[in-house]
């Protein structure tokens, strides 16, 4: 009972609680159910690549190119559809994208074995560049992108499934499957292993490019993914739909517990740490502070977290143990 | 050959630029001219005080993507602070004061907190921009006087005051790494073990190369508002990539401990030298994400294969000698 | 009685609440050599840790030359006087020789240049002050690290493990500097495992166990016994060997002129169920082999057959699948994943035989299993394998190679740094994977270990194969043969 009380997740849980009360006192509109669970339609995108990011940081890894693989794969959706390709076919366009751009990611990681980070940075500005060039190719303007899609489509970002809204039915689903890969297959086993120690793992046979493979391409699907929802919810496709989740997606990730130092990590932590930052945001705007303060907020509290857990680290080093004598 | 790019990174790099400069200047007449010259300069002037600021960072073996969010940090304090009418001297002193502020906060965060660089510049990328855009209230800032648009502007010898500060700065990088001092820098990335069993302030110097880039970034910020007269809302977005491109490019390593000055100076004029000829070649502006970040990847993958495929010639040629010696060893005993 | 140089007076400290050391006194005099000893977790590179400032003691007094050690850190006890040279050199790759010695001095290093100049001429040793220190070997390394010490006129000398990576002939001149350095008025401490080296040296000993001082005398009066006894109280010797068995199985494991980084021309034959000890001095190229075999590092000529085919390692993964199975060395480097439970340990080999949606209760049974039988230390499955002693861990490891039931074991110093206790335990393990069919290639510097396992002993000397002796030889002839051939091939 112990140990389950001392879960990081546990004090997550208590930590949105006490969010959604305080937002709650201040405006007891916030509270309401439908507000509370439509409001997640303007944030499950970033829960969507902050799940699959988990898998990766906890390999050893990080990607934050899916900040730009969202729009590039939502651009190549709209672009097949502007061709008029019929509606499966266009969504694996958009998919493939994806999968490709996680490809991308893992084999020059592979290849060069520099620091990820260094390596998906170029690539986020790599695939935010082609993304441009591609919506250039078919004459449509950034600030409306590509649009024409049917409506059958556009109306799926408003359905609802199971009295959910389509959007976080989506995300649920894809997490819980996440939650099960992670931490109940063989699969999941060799993510954390491989994370914790990459030369023990290489010793044991372990396939460790594989793995981290499969890791990134999950990332580039999810990117895929939310860039489709994305696209359907505002009824475009556009360059810059995802810039908005890349600090919200690495800041859910390392909040959720997972160590930047790979090893570490839990999906269950990021589905919660992800409600946390979304309904944050949201509760800031319906009290009346500006978009930008919390655009910044979304860098603050990834620093704000990562230093609390040094923080404490360092502190639990500096706080004197008598010397027990036996 | 192998050897001689990557031991002699410089020359080499040299060697590439003048080819560029030549290849551009075949096909667009007129580009081959020292108003290309000083034009390359001038245009990457930004770029250059980026890449110098991070250079130390990445000496000693860590990361700094935050500099394109302090220079527009700092280019925004430039900004308000002259529109309020302030002085320009004691405005300039604002702007480097804010930039050094936010280098002082990543030092802190990296050297204090014991927080990965790579995690905490990130988070801090968006924190600055994000105070930058509450300052400005997301809006531009124009109207910049006179004053601080003649800092960018040509005077002596066809150098801009920035140009010749930036001259300055390299020349006072170079004197540094090779003193006493400049040298913990180099070392405390090169074995950062060896540097605290030598008793040398580790955390000091990781702390300052994250202050002096930060003073670097606000003077990137100084040029880029004289130059342009005017501070956007993505002022320096984006930048820190392509100077870290240019760093490696020019032979400084990621892993710390390797660089030179000659080579980051090289590297930022051989990619300032490329975006100057894309434009004399007529190549659409929204091409240049796409260009930028396909040429980091392309370094990166040919530094990272050059790198590796010389320590396995490394490895190799000393087992090859420790292999001889017992060789020459079994020769004399078999003659005795 | 000389000046003491360096005291420490009811010295404690803990880390997280475990207390490491528990009041001990230790002194460091002028003209002397003072041998440390102590298994691992004693204590000893803590007390040493403490003396040069790199960590702060929880209690009691540290002094150097009669002055309080404040603020205690690196720099001011190197001001006072004092040198630790670590058991690894820590060295700037990238810099010269001379860079490294004159880092962190109070000048640049171009005033030194003529002092190291000296000091090369003075230890007699063949140095460029300009080499790049990327290319030094390791006991030009050590010696680096030395110069450092004397360049700031240290008056101690801390030498930790100094002679664990050195071939005899460069062991013996290490000793011949340190004589040197003890006629001058310098004061030495001298850290070993090796009782013979210590013993060849030091004119003081001091024992620690479990964070206490348990011996501290003359050199001279203390008999070896009496030493190991101090040590390691209970298991005051190595169980005996079995005596020759016959092996009657079928060669698994068959090199004809295999050759690699570090080793030309070796061939060798393995049965199954028989223990092939491989020794040699430092740098005769057996980690090299072993790595090789399992695909880790490339093959320069030469033919493997394992079970009777031809058989060629692209990297473990194969090597596993073909079951042949290696133990590195570096056990928490290559072998452990420290922050992992240890029933995921034991299953890291077989991962690909555990089924899709993992039944983590089948694997905890089979870890019990391995516990019982193997005599593991530990709370229990979900324990990690980080808190557990160095020997439980190497059993730990031992119980991941039984699960992948190799044909061929290769162990490289499967007992280093592990105590006489486990040391047994582990020799039995061993012993019964031998009975039970296994082919083990026991990699091992220690002669005894050698002489006391095996059924055929290997000797490898500067990369070639220096002969080979039957099982029970004697244990000086086996150290006589890598000795002469190391010496030759270091020539």
């Amino acid at each position: 009972m112990k140990r389950l009380l001392m879960r990081w997740e546990v004090v997550l849980l208590l930590i949105l609680v006490a969010e959604l009360a305080l937002f709650g006192a201040i405006n007891p509109r916030f509270l309401r159910p439908s507000s509370l669970l439509f409001g997640t339609s303007d944030f499950v995108q970033v829960g969507i690549v902050a799940v699959p990011l988990t898998l990766v940081i906890i390999a050893g890894g990080i990607d934050v190119s899916f900040g730009s693989t969202v729009g590039l794969a939502a651009i190549t959706f709209g672009i097949a559809n502007f061709f008029g390709l019929p509606l499966p076919l266009a969504l694996a366009v958009g998919f493939g994208t994806g999968a490709l751009a996680g490809c991308l990611n893992a084999t020059i990681i592979r290849l060069t074995r520099l620091q990820p980070l260094v390596v998906t940075l170029g690539s986020l500005y790599m695939f935010a560049g082609a993304a441009t060039v591609l919506s250039g190719v078919v004459g449509a303007n950034g600030y409306e992108g590509i649009g024409g899609f049917p409506e059958a489509f556009t109306g799926l970002g408003y359905a609802r499934i199971l009295g959910l809204p389509m959007p976080l039915f989506v995300f649920l689903c894809f997490a819980a499957l996440l939650l099960i890969l992670l931490h109940l297959t063989r699969f999941g086993r060799l993510v954390f292993q491989i994370g914790q120690n990459e030369s023990a793992a290489r010793h044991s046979g372990m396939p460790v490019f594989r793995v981290q493979l499969i890791t990134y391409v999950l990332t580039g699907l999810a990117a895929a993914l939310a860039g489709v929802l994305l696209s359907a919810y505002f009824g475009s496709a556009r360059v810059d739909l995802g810039s908005a989740t890349l600090l919200p997606a690495i800041t859910a990730a390392v909040l959720g517990g997972a160590s930047i130092y790979g090893g570490q990590g839990s999906v269950l932590g990021t589905i919660i740490a992800t409600f946390i930052i979304g309904y944050l945001q949201q509760g800031l705007q319906m009290s009346g502070v500006p978009s930008q303060v919390s655009s910044a907020l979304s860098g603050a509290l990834l620093v704000l977290v990562v230093a609390l857990r040094h923080g404490t680290a360092l502190l639990r080093d500096f706080v004197p143990v008598r010397p027990r004598r036996a | 050959m192998l050897d001689r790019i990557a031991r002699d990174r410089v020359a080499t790099l040299l060697v590439v630029t003048i080819a560029v400069f030549l290849l551009v200047g075949a096909v667009a007449p007129g580009f081959l001219s020292a108003r290309t010259a000083t034009s390359v300069w001038s245009s990457g002037l930004v770029l250059m005080l980026v890449a110098l600021g991070i250079f130390p960072v990445i000496l000693t073996r860590n990361i700094d993507v935050s500099g394109g969010s302090i220079l527009g940090l700092s280019a925004v304090t430039l900004g308000l602070m002259l529109n309020a009418g302030h002085p320009l001297w004691f405005s300039l002193g604002g702007a480097l004061g804010a930039g050094m502020l936010a280098g002082a906060a990543n030092g802190a965060l990296v050297a204090g907190l014991g927080v990965p660089s790579i995690v905490a510049t990130l988070g801090t990328l968006g924190l600055f921009r994000g105070v930058m855009l509450i300052a400005t209230n997301g809006e531009w800032i124009e109207e910049l006087p006179e004053a601080l648009k003649a800092l960018g502007a040509k005077s002596i010898g066809g150098l801009s005051v920035m140009g010749i500060v930036t001259a300055l700065v390299i020349c006072l990088v170079w004197l540094f790494l090779r003193s006493r001092r400049g040298r913990w820098v180099m070392v405390v990335g090169d074995n950062r073990e060896a540097a605290r069993h030598l008793g040398l302030p580790v955390k000091r110097v990781v702390f300052l190369s994250f202050v002096w880039g930060g003073a670097m970034y606000a003077l990137a910020g100084i040029t880029f508002a004289a130059q342009i007269g005017f501070v956007p809302n993505q002022a320096g977005s984006g930048i820190e990539l392509r100077a870290i491109a240019a760093l490696v490019l020019g032979g400084v390593s990621l892993l710390g401990g390797v660089g030179t000055v000659a080579g980051t100076v090289i590297g930022v004029i051989f990619f300032t030298a490329i975006d100057t000829s894309l434009v004399f070649l007529k190549i659409p502006a929204y091409w240049n994400d796409l260009i930028g970040g396909a040429m980091l990847l392309i370094v990166l993958l040919i530094d990272g294969r050059l790198r590796i495929a010389l320590e396995a010639r490394d490895r190799a040629a000393r087992y090859r000698r420790s292999s001889h010696k017992t060789d020459a060893a079994e020769d004399q005993g078999g003659a005795a | 009685m000389s000046t003491v140089l360096a005291e420490l007076s009811d010295v404690s400290k803990s880390y997280a609440g475990i207390p490491v050391l528990k009041g001990v006194d230790f002194t460091v005099r002028a003209g002397e050599i003072h041998a440390l000893l102590g298994g691992n977790g004693a204590g000893k590179s803590t007390l040493m840790k403490i003396l040069s400032g790199l960590v702060q003691a929880s209690g009691g007094a540290v002094r150097l030359g009669g002055e309080p050690l404040s603020p205690a850190t690196p720099a001011q006890a190197q001001a006072m006087g004092l040198y630790l040279v670590p058991q690894e050199a820590h060295i700037f790759p990238n810099q010269s020789v001379l860079q490294n010695i004159c880092i962190g001095m109070p000048k640049a290093a171009g005033a030194y240049r003529q002092r190291v100049e000296e000091l090369i001429a003075q230890l007699g040793v063949s140095l460029s002050p300009d080499t790049k220190a990327a290319t030094l070997e390791i006991a030009d390394r050590q010696i680096v690290e030395i110069m450092r010490g004397l360049l700031r006129e240290a008056k101690v000398l801390i030498l930790d493990e100094p002679t664990s990576a050195l071939t005899p002939h460069e062991v013996s001149t290490l000793f011949g500097h340190m004589r040197a350095l003890r006629a001058a008025g310098h004061g030495l401490v001298f850290i070993s495992h090796k009782l013979h080296e210590l013993r060849a040296v030091s004119d003081r000993i001091t024992v620690l166990r479990d964070g206490y001082v348990v011996l501290g005398e003359d050199m001279a009066a203390s008999a070896d016994h009496a030493i190991l006894a101090a040590m390691s109280p209970g298991v005051t010797a190595l169980d005996a060997r079995a005596g020759n068995r016959e092996i009657t199985g079928a060669p698994v494991l068959e090199l004809e002129g295999l050759g690699g980084e570090g080793f030309v021309d070796i061939s060798l034959s393995l049965r199954a169920g028989e223990i092939l000890g491989l020794t040699g001095v430092v740098g005769a190229g057996r980690t090299e082999l072993a790595e090789t075999l399992v695909g880790l590092r490339p093959r320069s000529g030469g033919r493997v057959t394992l079970a009777g085919r031809a058989f060629t390692a692209s990297g473990p993964r194969e090597a596993v699948r073909a079951g042949l199975v290696h133990l590195s060395e570096d056990r928490q480097q290559y072998g452990l994943f420290l922050e992992a439970p240890l029933f995921w340990n034991t299953s890291s080999f077989v991962f690909g035989g555990l089924p899709f949606l993992l039944r983590p209760g089948r694997e905890k049974t089979r870890f019990d299993e391995y516990r019982e039988m193997l005599g593991i230390k530990c709370a229990g499955p979900e324990q990690p394998a980080g808190s557990l002693s160095g020997g439980n861990q190497q059993k730990v490891l031992m119980a991941k190679c039984l699960a992948a039931e190799p044909k061929v074991l290769i162990l490289d110093e499967p007992t280093r740094g592990v105590d006489v206790g486990a040391r047994n335990d582990i020799y039995r393990i061993i012993e019964s994977l031998a009975e039970r069919g296994t082919a083990v290639l026991l990699i091992s510097s220690d002669f005894d270990e050698v002489v006391r396992l095996s059924d055929r002993i290997a000797v490898m000397a500067g990369g070639h194969l220096a002969g080979e002796l039957a099982g029970g030889a004697a244990t000086d002839d086996v150290a006589e043969l890598a000795f002469e051939a190391g010496e030759a091939a270091h020539a």
